[in-house]
């Protein structure tokens, strides 16, 4: 092992998840000794590179399971699969790119960084997010964006019942239907700004869209403030 | 927590490994459920049911589950959340005998339906709330209902979690509750239908890698007949 602060880092490491055990994996990048990885046979294992705080790349080839990339910091991680529960969940900075589908809770209370999911996302995509970008290729499940605090969810495709309810401040872009908006959240005019960054997320993402064939969604802001008329009640 | 997974195989060259096929995808759900797993497989003659507590890896080597041969095969690893740590407890809940129930999750009104099937005359053997679903739906398909109206009447029924995989002689369903708490992904190719909580009990099925990847949504019945 050689250290990375040391001139001689390794430009690429390969490793096997057939013969090396995830722990070991996360050992080595959480202490890396190299700039790349290559990860190899995930077979769906749970809580493949998490908790990464190293400005490092990791390409995991095939699907990898639960909390893949999770608190990710400062890391690219680039999944050539699907991936399970809890991609990216609470991930602080840094970027993780799903090649595939993402199963529930995709980048759940994430602070910061990008999370593109090529494929779909499932059930509560985004949610409580405070602060993470979320770009999903296809449809997003029901329940998506679920308090979202702060951050941009943008999907490409459809989203499903219950979109953004009981949201904050988070602010969802939606190309395709909405099954249903949630509780206090509604559609919102696309002003410049809007068009401008939800254009730069696209870009960020590598997706082509039109930014025009987006619609806006956030909070109407009923639930979250005290109403001063309540307060003879404490 | 618990762990299901369950094997219905489309391509009959497929039968004599069945149990080759589906005891590493049992031993993958080890870590949802340790303290007790069952497992049923079905063939020519009908249904044949394993409960024991204890390890997934030692409950199929005790009984040769990897030398098995048949059409279909359904198990459960258990981590109790109510009720006893006993075979009696572990599931597939078997009210027929070609029926069997496994589920992750839990059902906030059993009690209810408990007696409600006690007044018709049914009774369970346990207190899992899970055998009262399973009694539930064998009420249903007595009454002369598919297996699909079935599930659907749980829907209507029963409050709480739950991912359910229900298997008869000739079908192969699957149902999660409204809010899908519960893990579930099916793996569908030309020689089967694979399902399990969790996508690394999957794995090292054959084809997987080329098999159209499903994550089951809420409140809908997947039905696979043979």
């Amino acid at each position: 092992m050689v250290a990375l602060n040391g001139s001689s880092v390794q430009e690429l490491m390969k490793v096997d998840l057939a013969s090396t055990s995830v722990r070991e994996l996360n050992a080595e990048l959480h202490a890396p000794t190299a700039r790349r990885y290559e990860v190899h046979n995930p077979r769906g294992a749970e809580a493949i590179a998490v908790g990464l705080r190293h400005a490092i790349e990791v390409e995991i080839h095939g699907p990898a399971g639960y909390y893949c990339a999770g608190m990710n910091m400062l890391a690219d991680v680039v999944v050539h699969g699907s991936v399970g529960t809890g991609v990216a969940e609470n991930m602080m900075s840094g970027s993780v790119r799903v090649r595939g589908d993402a199963s529930q809770s995709a980048g759940a209370t994430g602070h910061g960084g990008l999370l593109v999911v090529e494929g779909s996302a499932s059930m509560r995509c985004g949610i409580s997010m405070k602060g993470i970008d979320i770009v999903v290729g296809g449809d997003v499940g029901p329940m998506s964006a679920f308090m979202a605090q702060a951050g941009r969810l943008v999907v490409c495709g459809d989203a499903g019942d219950g979109l953004g309810d009981s949201i904050y401040e988070a602010r969802l872009y939606v190309r395709g239907r909405v099954g249903s908006p949630g509780a206090d959240c509604v559609e919102k005019e696309m002003r410049d700004e809007h068009v401008a960054e939800l254009g730069q997320l696209l870009a960020d993402a590598g997706l082509p869209h039109d930014p025009g064939e987006f619609r806006r969604f956030g909070s109407a802001r009923r639930l979250y403030h005290f109403a001063a008329h309540n307060s003879a009640a404490y | 927590m618990c762990g299901i997974v369950g094997l219905h195989l489309k391509n009959p060259a497929l039968e004599p490994e069945l149990g080759r096929l589906f005891v590493p995808m049992l031993e993958a759900m080890t870590s949802r459920g340790p303290d007790s797993a069952g497992l049923a497989t079905y063939d020519a003659e009908g249904m044949h049911v394993v409960k024991d507590v204890g390890l997934p890896r030692d409950i199929c080597a005790a009984h040769d589950i990897a030398a098995r041969s048949g059409h279909q095969a359904v198990g459960h690893t258990r981590m109790a959340t109510e009720s006893a740590v006993t075979s009696d407890h572990a599931h597939p809940f078997t009210p027929l005998p070609d029926l069997a129930l496994v589920h992750n999750g839990s059902f906030s009104n059993h009690a209810s339906i408990r007696r409600t099937l006690a007044r018709q005359g049914i009774a369970c053997t346990t207190d899992n709330d899970s055998e009262v679903a399973a009694r539930f739906i064998a009420c249903e398909l007595t009454e002369g209902a598919d297996l699909e109206d079935a599930m659907r009447s749980v829907l209507k029924e029963f409050d709480g979690f739950f991912t359910l995989l229900v298997t008869s002689g000739t079908q192969f369903a699957v149902l999660r509750d409204s809010f899908a708490c519960k893990p579930a992904v099916i793996a569908e190719t030309a020689d089967y239908v694979a399902m399990a909580s969790e996508y690394h009990a999957l794995a090292e099925l054959p084809g997987i890698g080329d098999a159209r990847i499903v994550e089951p949504e809420p409140e809908r019945v997947y039905a696979w007949s043979r």
